[in-house]
């Protein structure tokens, strides 16, 4: 079989376990539904792997495989094809979506046991990664659009999950729109592309990309930065990130496969995928390194002040998104999806571990209310504490190669790009405290009642309730189910946090300066073209720069150590004394509050001007008025003559007849 | 003899009839004096046909003669359903149809 | 294979004839028969195409030869998708309405047919006169549905209805004799056939007035801001089934009319009003879009909703590219196809909530029904243009016409798409979704309405899944029906940069 075919099996699986089960729901018993779901995705991580040793037996050049399933609309020079390209970057994508979206299927089918819209999940979830795997594997920009808009919905269903919690459903709607105006940005930046070029296929366009535009042509720039708005919209970039802390809404694996592994890193795949565009357009790649940079700095801030464990996982999302787009914007390819992909590991991890606390917490999520799990939850400590280490980038866990191979190269590029490689060293230093203030909150100190309960072998019950507003709930369809799971007392969550623990761990040495390389010299086929990417820093600068990140991430973990553990209470005295920089951070900068009198007010209440003052006095008023108003005039006139006396009529008609002999004697004569 | 007194009578009967029209409340009047502008019609129609010679004109009159049967029919069946329905026998009263 | 389009058009008015004669329930089973006919005949028609376009299964007899009156049917690729949408549409809305207590039965029924049998003599027409005559034939059974059972305030909708409609109509009719007459060159014989008005010329000064005076009609009907004023009244007042038609295939008559008269005879005049027609969409896109956004009611929803989606039809048409004429023609006949579901769906949501359409009182619908919210879901995607829907590569050819020559235009009509997003899914959540509302009882969709709306759900996906169908067989004739007037405006574009 062909790397093709194989591309196609890794579309296939997941769209039948989709359609098996949401057209079986009602007869599928049990658990049934999540196994299906789960053993498609793993056929896809199969297919993923056959398309891989298909494509390494082809010869480093011929591994851009382009295969047509029909044409989809063809009109004039509009031609697109249901198209998918298969090389190591899709490849690459497919294997980390794939594996990382099967380990959480099987989390998964533990951990929403008792949930009562059990298949329902299943079949968003299996949609999901259909469409995320058609995301990566498009072949021109409208079938990218068309995944990117379906992985888009696919959050929107799952955010939306308990679609009877108010907060999860407006959530929803703020994720949904913020995503269509990505799509909107992609779609005009593809005009742009196919009224130049005159094609939207990946491999023409990016050939041809240098005969069509000179260096900065500034149509070219406006496509890069509308592709940029996509990307942010998606990745939750400044300003675009408002969405992604609310979607925590959705239940704790999706949060983990979702927003944090997969969906959101597809602004990293995109920049990647049209490298080419970006290396003629350069402005825009500085943009977009300057908001990566700028996105890491405020969403680590942020993240210092939350107390919503999940939302303290989202806020450290946004910033390691931020410097993996920072590391494709610096073209640092290989580097930016290395980390993307030892970030899918480590913050999977890291979520499900909070889904494991959150299941023994019963479903409330402020760490404010948690302490001392460490006894309660000997598993989940670990494998919690194995991905703040790596979030971390403590020395020789996987996000310590990753992220620090971005801030080198982009020291090593000079200029501009030092200092925002410089300041990624900050941000680093942000990650380690509030990755520890977290496993300090949670695991250590006293332990609160529900841990104490836990350690005697129960698992706390409360009333079932929106953590976030505390309104009562029930817990049938649309709301959470009346179980709690936590990974101590189910294999599946078990079987899933263990290899992603491992991988946290190990999943860096496929890349460490001087030993190996493997990440950038498959993906090195597709960055061949690059004149950019292959600049690369020495292996002596790498090492110095892995010795500075691993000092800063050892300090950031000490002074959480210091401020947590050894004087408790200092934060406290932190607010007292600085209370403007907690109200700042706490309301998140403000985006929201901005937004809304921005965009949603003017809207609004324009929406309502229209409808009492447009509506009411102009259309009806004066047009429909108008119309209406000579037919009413015309008719009150012809009403009067209908008197409905007889004798009237009889009148006229004589009158009439007589008129009209008056009128021909005279006119005879 | 001359046509133009057969016409001139023709005319005084179909002006009785038309003042009768306009004039007079009561239904059956009113139906009385259509007639008599029928037949006022019809007899300038036969002094017509007379005058010329043709028969076109009496047989119009006949046609006229029948259809004032029917009507005198019609008009004498509402009255006598208004009748029975004890609405008053007058026609300004039944004005339902103003606009 | 020989497609009769005499039989096609005749046999809804002739089963609703039939029906009216036959004992009481006799006319609800003999119209549906009828649609369904119509149905499988225009299916036969559409594998029967000739997919490389142009005029066929073409009929012309002459009517009234003294006036050059021809009745002139025949299909190609503006109308075969219109065609098809009028014989899908009518379907499920007999069908519904075949299942529903309805009083007079016969009336209504024989309306309904009579309606089906006008909007396919509109779209068949090949001679301008013939056209109009079905174009104003559409009111009368209209009037009789929506006046005789419609809900509230019916009357007064009825009237506005028509008065509102009629006069633009009117207007149009007085154009297009002018338009014959003034086209008749000297010595030659008056004839209103579309194929012979294409070849003469009209002056260009009266192509300027008469296309105005037909854009009128054609907007009334479709409705474009600021000519919807009888949208709001009549939406909140007709019945589920007469509205679904009323809003997914009635409207498409009169843009199609642009693509089908004025772009082809009168190209000199429609440049000249283009950029304000272009204007109007754009400026019915924005305002219907916020005033979708800020309604309660969710009928008045769909309306403003559709206003919205009309502008963006009306904006591809202008935009005088291929592209945008490809796209309009598609996104008529997915509007349509998303429309008459929705409307479906709104029938069935407000059975459930003891007749309450307010959006304050619904909510959690989903909760005992997720197959109609799944349905209900799949439709308000493809309506919001969500990308791998017949929806989204109608409007990115749209977009993409619009933005070659009119590219500022083609930016706000984009805010548009954003907007729609946030209309359809506050509807979607504001019924389906968030805690079960006062009125509400969550219960599954009827059987009924079930097998009336999956098939046009399944009809959506597949058009998602494969819109090539669609744009292969109208891509010639689409190009054709705009190509004079793009090159009056590239022209008029070359003289005035030849000027300077």
């Amino acid at each position: 079989m062909s790397a093709t075919s194989y591309g196609w099996l890794v579309l296939a699986f997941p769209l039948a376990g989709m359609l098996i089960i949401s057209l079986g729901w009602r007869v599928l018993p049990g658990r049934l539904p999540g196994w299906i779901a789960t053993s498609a995705i793993f056929l896809a991580f199969l297919s993923s792997i056959g398309a891989l040793l298909d494509l390494l037996d082809h010869s480093e050049e011929e591994r851009q495989l382009v295969d047509t399933a029909w044409t989809y609309a063809s009109t004039g020079d509009f031609k697109i094809g249901l198209e998918i390209l298969v090389d190591p970057l899709s490849v690459f994508m497919c294997l980390v979506v794939s594996g990382v979206s099967f380990l959480i299927h099987l989390y998964s089918v533990a951990y929403m046991g008792g949930d009562r819209g059990y298949a329902r999940y299943f079949a968003y979830l299996n949609f999901f990664v259909f469409s995320m795997l058609l995301l990566v594997l498009a072949g021109n920009f409208v079938i990218l659009i068309v995944g990117w808009a379906f992985v888009g919905a696919a959050s929107y269903l799952l955010i939306s999950y308990w679609y009877r919690r108010t907060t999860a459903v407006a959530a929803g709607i703020k994720a949904f729109v913020i995503n269509v105006i990505g799509d909107i940005g992609l779609v005009i930046a593809a005009f742009l592309i196919l009224d130049r070029v005159g094609s939207l296929e990946f491999l023409p366009v990016f050939q041809q990309a240098g005969d069509h535009f000179s260096t900065n042509d500034g149509t070219l720039v406006a496509a890069c930065l509308l592709i940029l708005v996509g990307a942010f919209a998606k990745s939750a970039q400044l300003p675009l990130h408002t969405w992604l802390p609310d979607a925590m809404e959705g239940p704790t694996p999706v949060s983990a496969l979702i927003h944090a592994a997969t969906m959101v890193t597809a602004g990293v795949y995109l920049i990647a995928r049209t490298h080419p565009l970006f290396e003629l357009a350069p402005t825009a790649a500085d943009v977009g390194a300057i908001i990566g940079c700028a996105t890491l700095l405020f969403a680590g801030t942020v993240a210092l002040v939350v107390t919503d464990l999940k939302r303290v996982i989202a806020y450290s999302t946004i910033s390691q998104i931020g410097y993996m787009i920072m590391g494709v914007s610096f073209a640092a390819y290989g580097a930016g999806l290395f980390h993307l992909m030892t970030h899918a590991f480590f913050k999977a991890l890291l979520f499900m571990g909070a889904g494991s606390i959150i299941g023994a917490m019963a479903g409330i999520q402020d760490m404010d209310r948690m302490g001392g799990f460490r006894r309660a939850m000997p598993f989940t400590f670990a494998t919690f504490t194995i991905g703040a280490l790596a979030l971390a980038g403590f020395p020789l866990f996987s996000g310590f190669f990753s992220k620090d191979e971005i801030i080198a190269f982009g020291i090593h590029r000079g200029g501009g790009y030092a200092v925002l490689a410089v300041l990624g060293y900050v941000g680093a230093l942000l990650t380690a405290f509030y990755s520890f203030r977290m496993v300090f909150r949670v695991f250590f100190g006293d332990a609160v009642p529900e841990a104490v309960e836990l350690e005697q072998g129960h698992i706390a019950h409360g009333e079932p309730m929106n953590p976030m507003t505390g309104e009562a709930e029930d817990t049938d369809v649309g709301f959470p189910g009346p179980e709690h799971h936590i990974a101590e007392r189910s294999w599946p969550m078990k079987a899933a946090m263990g290899p992603l623990a491992l991988l946290a761990i190990v999943g860096g040495y496929v890349a460490i300066p001087g030993v190996d390389s493997v990440i950038q010299n498959f993906l090195e086929p597709v960055f061949a073209d690059s004149h950019l990417a292959h600049d690369e820093p020495s292996t002596g600068s790498e090492w110095i720069g892995l010795v500075v990140g691993g000092v800063i991430s050892i300090l950031g973990i000490g002074l959480a150590w210091l401020v947590y553990r050894r004087r408790p209470g200092t934060t406290a005295r932190l607010v007292e004394r600085f209370p403007w920089a907690h109200r700042f951070l706490g309301h998140k900068w403000y985006f929201d509050e901005l937004y809304d009198a921005v965009f949603v007010r003017p809207v609004t209440t324009f929406g309502g001007f229209g409808r009492r003052v447009i509506e009411t006095d102009f259309v009806q008023g004066t047009i429909v008025g108008g119309a209406t108003g000579i037919v009413r005039v015309s008719t009150s006139f012809a009403r009067a003559i209908q008197t409905g006396y007889l004798r009237a009529y009889a009148l006229l008609l004589v009158l009439g007849v007589a008129g009209l002999t008056f009128y021909f004697l005279v006119n005879s004569s | 003899m001359e046509t133009t007194w057969y016409l001139v009578l023709s005319a005084f009967i179909f002006a009785i009839g038309v003042s009768g029209v306009i004039s007079r409340r009561n239904p059956l009047v009113v139906l009385l004096c259509l007639e008599l502008m029928l037949n006022a019609g019809n007899l300038a129609l036969v002094a017509f046909s007379r005058m010329h010679g043709g028969e076109a004109g009496q047989v119009f009159a006949l046609i006229v003669m029948v259809i004032a049967a029917c009507e005198v029919v019609i008009g004498l069946g509402i009255i006598v359903a208004m009748y029975r329905n004890r609405l008053p026998i007058d026609i300004d009263e039944m004005s339902e149809l103003r606009g | 294979m020989t497609i009769h389009l005499t039989i096609i058009l005749f046999v809804p008015l002739l089963t609703g004839l039939v029906g009216a004669f036959l004992p009481r329930d006799g006319a609800r089973w003999t119209v549906l028969i009828g649609t369904l006919i119509v149905l499988a005949y225009v299916v036969a028609m559409l594998i029967d195409f000739d997919p490389s376009g142009g005029l066929q299964y073409v009929t012309d007899d002459e009517w009234i030869s003294e006036l050059g009156i021809h009745y002139s049917l025949g299909v190609d690729g503006l109308n075969l998708f219109m065609i098809a949408l009028t014989a899908i549409a009518w379907v499920p809305c007999t069908f519904v309405a075949a299942f529903t207590e309805i009083e007079r039965p016969r009336l209504f029924f024989f309306n309904l047919g009579l309606a089906e049998t006008a909007v396919l003599g509109a779209f068949m027409a090949q001679d301008l006169a013939l056209f109009i005559v079905f174009f104003d034939l559409m009111l009368v059974p209209f009037y009789f549905l929506i006046g005789g059972w419609g809900t509230g305030d019916r009357v007064r909708a009825t009237t506005k209805f028509v008065i509102y409609t009629l006069s633009g109509s009117l207007l149009m009719m007085a154009a297009a004799i002018a338009l014959g007459v003034l086209a008749t060159p000297d010595g030659g014989s008056i004839s209103f056939a579309l194929a012979d008005l294409r070849e003469r010329s009209i002056p260009l000064g009266s192509q300027e007035w008469i296309v105005l005076l037909f854009a009128l009609a054609f907007f009334v009907k479709a409705p474009l801001f600021p000519l919807h004023g009888w949208v709001p009244d009549t939406y909140r007042s007709t019945s589920i089934p007469v509205l679904a038609l009323l809003s997914g295939v009635l409207s498409k008559v009169g843009v199609y009319g642009f693509l089908r008269i004025v772009l082809p005879i009168m190209p000199g005049g429609a440049q000249h009003w283009q950029e304000l027609f272009i204007i109007l969409a754009v400026f019915s896109i924005l305002y219907g879009s916020v005033l979708a956004f800020s309604q309660d009611n969710i009928r008045l929803v769909l309306a403003y909703s559709s206003i919205a989606q009309l502008g963006f039809i009306v904006l591809g048409i202008f935009a005088f590219a291929d592209n945008g004429a490809q796209g309009a023609v598609l996104q008529m006949l997915n509007h349509g196809l998303v429309v008459v579901p929705l409307f479906l769906i709104v029938g069935v949501i407000a059975v459930r909530a003891r007749g309450s359409e307010s959006l304050a009182e619904l909510g959690g619908m989903a909760f005992r029904a997720p197959v109609l919210a799944a349905l209900f879901l799949v439709v308000s995607l493809a309506t919001l243009a969500m990308p791998g829907s017949g929806n989204f590569i109608g409007e990115i050819l749209i977009l993409f016409g619009t933005f070659e020559d009119k590219l500022v235009y083609g930016l706000v009509a984009s805010v548009g798409v954003a907007l729609a997003a946030v209309y359809m899914i506050r509807l979607y959540q504001g019924t389906m979704h968030g805690r079960v509302g006062a009125a509400v009882e969550s219960r599954e969709i009827d059987r009924v309405n079930l097998a009336a709306i999956v098939p046009l759900v399944a009809i959506v996906i597949a058009l998602g899944l494969y819109p090539q169908f669609v744009v292969h067989r109208t891509e010639r004739d689409t190009t054709n029906a705009i190509q004079r007037s793009a090159a009056v405006a590239g022209g008029g574009a070359q003289e005035v940069s030849e000027a300077r």
